[in-house]
């Protein structure tokens, strides 16, 4: 079931007043978002990633197209109480304490106080920020106030959740305790859709991605799917007898790196079992072996340069 | 509910600034200077007026005092002081990172407008309420006349103040800058409404020194007719504080409308606009 549907989503900026001119900050963008994954959204600056999110959460509109979230169209109001956002940027008011802030921004998403009551410490505990909670948030750092952003976004219990760069300005142990906030999240089924330029960690915790360039959706699946070069087997072994590398060269269409690496095209799982029987009939041994696979950086590089 | 928590976040908004404490900090300051001014001064002419007339006379003593208080200087300088403290709240919510937040919440951009203006006119009534308010016991139990028509003067102050702040709230919506949105509206409606609430009075006077053109004085008819009429507003409370009949309610009925149109062109405008 899908949770978002994006169906030849555009978005055209009027450009400098008078000239008529038209800036595409998005052109005919389509793909859908399943119920419980972790989607990554990926591209360079200006790609249109955020007009995207805006569109979908109803805070800047479509020029034409449509999107559907819930399967409801995103101008509905009601859709945002099943969904939980955390900007870019964001200005929370800073004469508010993190509970207070808490306090607001669930009332604003149709929460009572009693419900407030029993979940904000929840949710500030859950960030590390229960011991920061009636302080005032100009003392916050930036990477406070991300968790506390965080935790705003995830107040109402939303089965949706938004977050652009949500660890901007988080140090490495904070960033993996919101990735780990964030897989405990889709452990409970909550669909969680990521806007960051880190993809090492898009590639750590993501099921699925889309890459956008200049407004056009130049690549959409799963992260596997993305990052894999084809049937590519690297095996890494004990010292090849001159007979073995001959047999790897011919019969199986290898190439070589060295005396104890090879790597192989293979289509099926069984060839890949066919040779491991044969190195270990010929007494080597076999220390590893991977299927290669790019990682998403080079991936996205190359898939931009590609575009431009 | 969430608009309840919309006006109490604007509420939150005026205190944590101080803007709430700058308001009743200088109309304690206003009453205190008008304890001593009444003490010294008026009180003993209106009780000179009381030894040598009738109750009458101190009923009409009091009003007509009462009716000073509200008359259009400190009309002007009340309504004027509370849409520049005002005028920042609707340039301040569109700040980028606080308007994302907030339209992403489930809150209609219809309510988050009529949520500012309901906050922003509340915190107007409260205040007035406190500064008039005051001002009316001082005199009545300085007097013992104790004339409750003078309260109504808040809610035609606050009247006045909602409809001048329904355009503040329709060019911050456009501009994004108080200053600018305070700059136009201080320009545009107190001079004019004044010149154009003179303008009315002499065509209805006989004696005209002046002679206008068919032209001139039909231009002059219509932007009088469509424009707020802070001034006649403000002539009609002071009809309600001397407890004198009203004859026009035009000026009260126009306004409503200029206020309905600049509220609907808000909300049009903020339901359209890309944040």
């Amino acid at each position: 079931m899908s949770v978002i549907e994006i169906n030849s989503l555009t978005k055209h900026y009027s450009g400098k007043k008078f000239s008529g001119d038209k800036i595409k900050a998005l052109e005919k963008v389509s793909f859908n978002v399943g119920n419980g994954e972790i989607f990554g959204l990926l591209g360079p600056n200006g790609a249109g990633k955020t007009t995207l999110v805006k569109i979908l959460l109803g805070i800047t509109f479509a020029t034409e197209g449509n999107a559907m979230i819930f399967d409801k169209p995103v101008t509905n109001v009601n859709v945002k109480r099943r969904v939980g956002y955390l900007p870019e940027n964001h200005k929370f008011p800073n004469y508010l304490t993190g509970e207070q802030v808490i306090d607001y921004f669930g009332k604003l998403s149709g929460l009572r106080k009693s419900d407030l009551d029993k979940t904000t410490y929840k949710y500030l505990k859950m960030v590390g920020m229960d011991e920061w909670g009636t302080t005032k948030i100009k003392k916050y750092s930036k990477g406070m106030l991300q968790r506390l952003g965080l935790a705003q976004a995830m107040i109402s219990n939303p089965d949706l959740i938004f977050l652009d760069e949500p660890t901007d300005g988080v140090d490495p142990i904070g960033r993996k305790e919101i990735r780990d906030v964030l897989l405990d999240l889709k452990s409970q089924g909550k669909t969680i859709f990521l806007n960051s330029h880190l993809l090492s960690e898009i590639e750590l915790i993501c099921d699925k991605v889309a890459i956008l360039n200049k407004g056009e959706l130049i690549k959409v699946g799963s992260v596997d799917d993305i990052t894999s070069t084809g049937n590519k087997y690297i095996f890494t072994t004990s010292d090849l007898k001159e007979d073995v590398m001959n047999k790897v060269l011919m019969e199986y269409k290898g190439t070589l790196h060295g005396k104890n690496e090879f790597e192989c095209n293979i289509n099926t799982v069984e060839e890949v079992n066919k040779i491991i029987d044969y190195l270990r009939s010929s007494n080597v041994l076999i220390h590893g072996f991977n299927k290669e696979k790019n990682s998403l950086e080079s991936m996205f590089i190359n898939l931009i340069e590609q575009k431009n | 509910m969430v608009l309840y928590a919309f006006i109490k976040g604007v509420f939150r908004e005026a205190f944590a600034k101080r803007i709430l404490l700058t308001i009743f900090g200088f109309f304690s300051v206003l009453i205190l200077l008008f304890v001593f001014g009444i003490t010294n001064s008026t009180v003993e002419g209106l009780q000179l007026m009381l030894e040598s007339g009738s109750a009458g006379g101190l009923k009409e003593a009091v009003l007509t005092f009462e009716s000073y208080i509200v008359s259009g200087i400190p009309m002007f300088m009340l309504v004027a002081s509370m849409l520049i403290i005002t005028s920042s709240f609707v340039p301040d919510m569109l700040k980028k990172g606080h308007i994302d937040l907030l339209l992403s919440k489930p809150i209609s951009r219809t309510k988050i407008v009529f949520g500012h203006f309901i906050a922003a006119t509340l915190l107007v009534l409260f205040s007035f309420t406190f500064l008039l308010g005051s001002i009316w016991i001082l005199i009545s139990a300085k007097t013992g006349y104790w004339n409750v028509s003078f309260l109504y003067s808040i809610v035609w102050f606050t009247f006045i103040f909602a409809v001048l702040y329904s355009s503040v709230m329709l060019i911050g919506l456009l501009s994004r800058s108080n200053i600018l949105s305070l700059i136009i509206n201080m320009l545009m409606f107190f001079p004019t409404t004044f010149l154009l609430y003179l303008a009315n009075t002499y065509f209805q006077s006989d004696q005209k020194g002046i002679v206008f053109g068919p032209v001139a004085e039909s231009l002059l008819k219509f932007f009088y007719n469509i424009l707020p009429k802070a001034w006649d507003v403000q002539d009609i409370s002071v009809l309600y504080v001397t407890q004198s009949p009203i004859t026009n309610n035009m000026p009260i009925i126009s306004s409503v409308l200029f206020m309905c149109v600049m509220l609907s062109l808000s909300i049009w405008y903020f339901n359209k606009k890309d944040y």
